[in-house]
C-alpha cells in the first residue's frame, strides 16, 4: 500500500496543477496553428512542442537545478538549502510553505554568492538543470542562436532589388515607427495603471513591431529575459497573420488609382556592388551604433559570404543545415519559457494586444511613407510596397504584390517590395541597437 | 510622479529611437547611392556584353537542342499516362 501511495504521489496525474494543464492546452493550440493552419510552422512547431515538455509534472525539464531541488527535493534538502539562503522555516509548516518560502528569497533577496552555494548544494545532492533550461542557457541567454539566424536570413537575402532603388530604405525606417509607438503604447498603459511595465519589458515589447523573430529573441533576452516566451509567440504569431493583419490597413489608406501605379523596371545590379554593400553597412554600423554590431555583423557576414561567390559551401551551410539545427533548438528554448507561473499573468494579454498594435501602425506609417515619396518623387512609387518595410521577409513583400495584383492584374510589385522588405531587417535591427544602447 | 517620468522616458526613448533610425537610413541611403556610382564608372562589370554576344549566337542551336528534348519528354509522358 505504502509503495503503491509513493506511485501516485510520483504520477503526472497527482502533481499536475491547473497552470500546467492550461499551459499544456496552450502549446497543443501553438502545435495546432502550427500544423492545422500551417502558421509559421518552422517555429511554432518546436515552440509548442517545448511549451508542452516545459510544464509537464515533476520532470522540471525547464528548470535549473537549484529551481528543481525546491520543487521536488525531501525536506531534510530543504532544510539545507534554508541555512545556505538565510531563511528559517518555521517548524510548524508543512513542506510546501517550505518550497514558498525558498522561492520567494531566490527571486528576491538573495545575493550572487548565496544562489552560487545553494546551486551547489542543490548539484551536490543529485540535482542537475533540465534538459530546456541547458538549450535556454546555451541558445538564448548566450544571445547565440538568434545571431545565428540572422546570419541564416543574411545568407538568404537578395540586396539587389534594394541596391537597384536605395531610397527604398526610407520606407523600412518609417515601418519602424511602428515599434516606438508600441513602446509608448506598454508605457501608457503602465502609467494609467492597467499594466505594470518597466521601460525596459516595454522596449522589448515594441520590438514585436519590428516583425523579426530573430531581433525580437535577442532584444527580450537582453531587456527583458522574463517576458521573453510572452514576447517570441507574440512575434512569431502575428508574422504568420501578416496575410490577414496588412491588407485591410493597405486599402484603408490608398485609392485605387494609387495602388494602381505601375513602377519602373529596377536597374540591373552588377555583382561588385552587392559585394560591397554589406562591408559599407557594415562600416555604417562599427561608425555610428556598435550596440547593433551582433546583429548587423552576423547578418553582413552571412551577406557576404552569400555575394563573395568564393565560399558556396560556407553560404549554402549558413543557409540552409545551420539555420535549421538553430532553429530546433531556439524554438525549444523558447518553448522553455511557456512555463505556467510565467506566461499565465495578465501582462500577456497586454503584450499579445500590444503586439498586434505595433504590426497595424508599422504598416500604416510605411504606407504613408510611400504616398509622401510618391508626391514627391519623380519616380512613380506604389504605396503598397509602403506596408513591406515591417520585415516579416519575405511574407509582407508578398502581401504588397498580392494587394497589387487585386487593383491591377498585370502590376507585379514582388521585386519592388523586397526592397523595403529587406530595409525593414536592416531598420528594425538599428532600432534594436538604439533600445540596447539607450537601456541595456 | 513615477509614472510621468517613466511616460517621459519612453516618449524622449521614441524620439531619440526614431531619429536615430531616420538618420541611419539616410547615411546608408547616401552611401549606398555614391557605392554604386562609384562601381558603374570606375569598375563597371567586365564582361557585361561578352555573354549577351555569347547568348545570341549560341540561341538557335540551344534552342533546336532543348526542343527536341521537350518534345520527346513530353511524347513519353502522355505515352505513359495513356495506358
Amino acid at each position: 500500500m505504502e509503495k503503491l501511495l509513493t506511485l501516485w504521489h510520483g504520477s503526472g496525474i497527482y502533481n499536475l496543477t491547473l497552470g500546467q494543464a492550461v499551459m499544456i492546452l496552450v502549446g497543443m493550440l501553438l502545435l495546432y496553428l502550427a500544423i492545422g493552419k500551417k502558421f509559421e510552422p518552422l517555429l511554432l512547431v518546436p515552440i509548442g512542442f517545448g511549451g508542452i515538455l516545459a510544464n509537464i509534472p515533476e520532470a522540471g525539464l525547464a528548470l535549473s537545478a537549484l529551481d528543481q531541488a525546491i520543487e521536488v527535493a525531501k525536506p531534510a534538502v530543504l532544510q539545507q538549502l534554508a541555512d545556505v539562503l538565510g531563511v528559517s522555516f518555521d517548524a510548524g509548516a508543512n513542506a510546501e510553505a517550505w518550497r514558498e518560502a525558498l522561492k520567494a528569497v531566490i527571486q528576491e533577496g538573495a545575493t550572487a554568492d548565496m544562489l552560487r552555494t545553494a546551486r551547489d548544494v542543490a548539484v551536490g545532492v543529485g540535482y542537475g538543470d533540465g534538459m530546456l533550461y541547458s538549450f535556454y542557457t546555451v541558445a538564448i541567454a548566450s544571445g547565440i542562436a538568434p545571431l545565428i539566424i540572422f546570419m541564416g536570413v543574411g545568407a538568404m537575402t537578395d540586396f539587389g532589388p534594394l541596391l537597384a532603388n536605395p531610397r527604398t530604405l526610407f520606407l523600412g525606417a518609417a515601418a519602424q515607427f511602428g515599434i516606438f509607438a508600441t513602446l509608448l503604447g506598454a508605457v501608457g498603459m503602465t502609467s494609467m495603471g492597467w499594466m505594470d511595465f518597466s521601460l525596459n519589458q516595454a522596449a522589448a515589447i515594441g520590438i514585436i513591431g519590428g516583425a523579426d523573430g530573430p531581433t525580437s529573441i535577442y532584444v527580450s533576452s537582453i531587456l527583458a529575459p522574463e517576458l521573453l516566451g510572452a514576447i517570441a509567440v507574440a512575434s512569431y504569431s502575428y508574422m504568420a497573420l501578416v496575410p490577414l493583419i496588412q491588407p485591410p490597413i493597405m486599402k484603408a489608406l490608398t485609392g485605387q488609382k494609387e495602388r494602381e501605379i505601375v513602377m519602373t523596371q529596377l536597374r540591373p545590379v552588377s555583382k561588385r556592388e552587392k559585394i560591397v554593400f554589406p562591408l559599407a553597412l557594415l562600416i555604417l554600423v562599427v561608425l555610428f551604433l556598435p550596440d547593433a554590431a551582433p546583429l548587423l555583423g552576423m547578418f553582413c557576414f552571412g551577406n557576404l559570404m552569400r555575394e563573395c561567390g568564393v565560399v558556396e559551401r560556407l553560404s549554402d551551410t549558413a543557409q540552409n543545415a545551420l539555420i535549421n539545427i538553430v532553429t530546433i533548438i531556439l524554438g525549444l528554448s523558447v518553448g522553455s519559457k511557456l512555463m505556467a507561473d510565467r506566461f499565465l499573468a495578465f501582462e500577456t494579454l497586454g503584450i499579445l494586444a500590444l503586439g498586434m498594435v505595433a504590426f497595424a501602425i508599422g504598416t500604416a506609417c510605411g504606407i504613408l511613407m510611400a504616398k509622401l515619396m510618391n508626391a514627391v518623387s519623380r519616380m512613380p512609387i506604389n504605396p503598397l510596397i509602403g506596408s513591406a518595410g515591417v520585415s516579416a521577409v519575405p511574407m509582407a513583400a508578398r502581401v504588397s504584390n498580392k494587394v497589387g495584383l487585386e487593383a491591377n492584374p498585370h502590376n507585379f510589385l514582388l521585386m519592388h517590395a523586397m526592397g523595403p522588405n529587406v530595409a525593414g531587417v536592416i531598420g528594425s535591427a538599428v532600432a534594436a541597437g538604439v533600445m540596447i544602447k539607450y537601456l541595456g | 510622479m513615477q509614472d510621468m517620468q517613466l511616460l517621459e522616458e519612453g516618449l524622449s526613448l521614441m524620439v531619440l529611437g526614431m531619429g536615430f533610425v531616420f538618420v541611419f537610413l539616410t547615411l546608408l541611403v547616401i552611401v549606398t547611392t555614391l557605392m554604386s556610382r562609384f562601381i558603374g564608372r570606375f569598375f563597371p562589370e567586365p564582361a557585361a556584353p561578352a555573354p549577351v554576344r555569347g547568348a545570341a549566337t549560341s540561341r538557335p542551336a540551344q534552342d533546336n537542342d532543348s526542343l527536341a528534348a521537350i518534345t520527346a519528354a513530353v511524347h513519353r509522358y502522355r505515352r505513359r499516362h495513356r495506358r
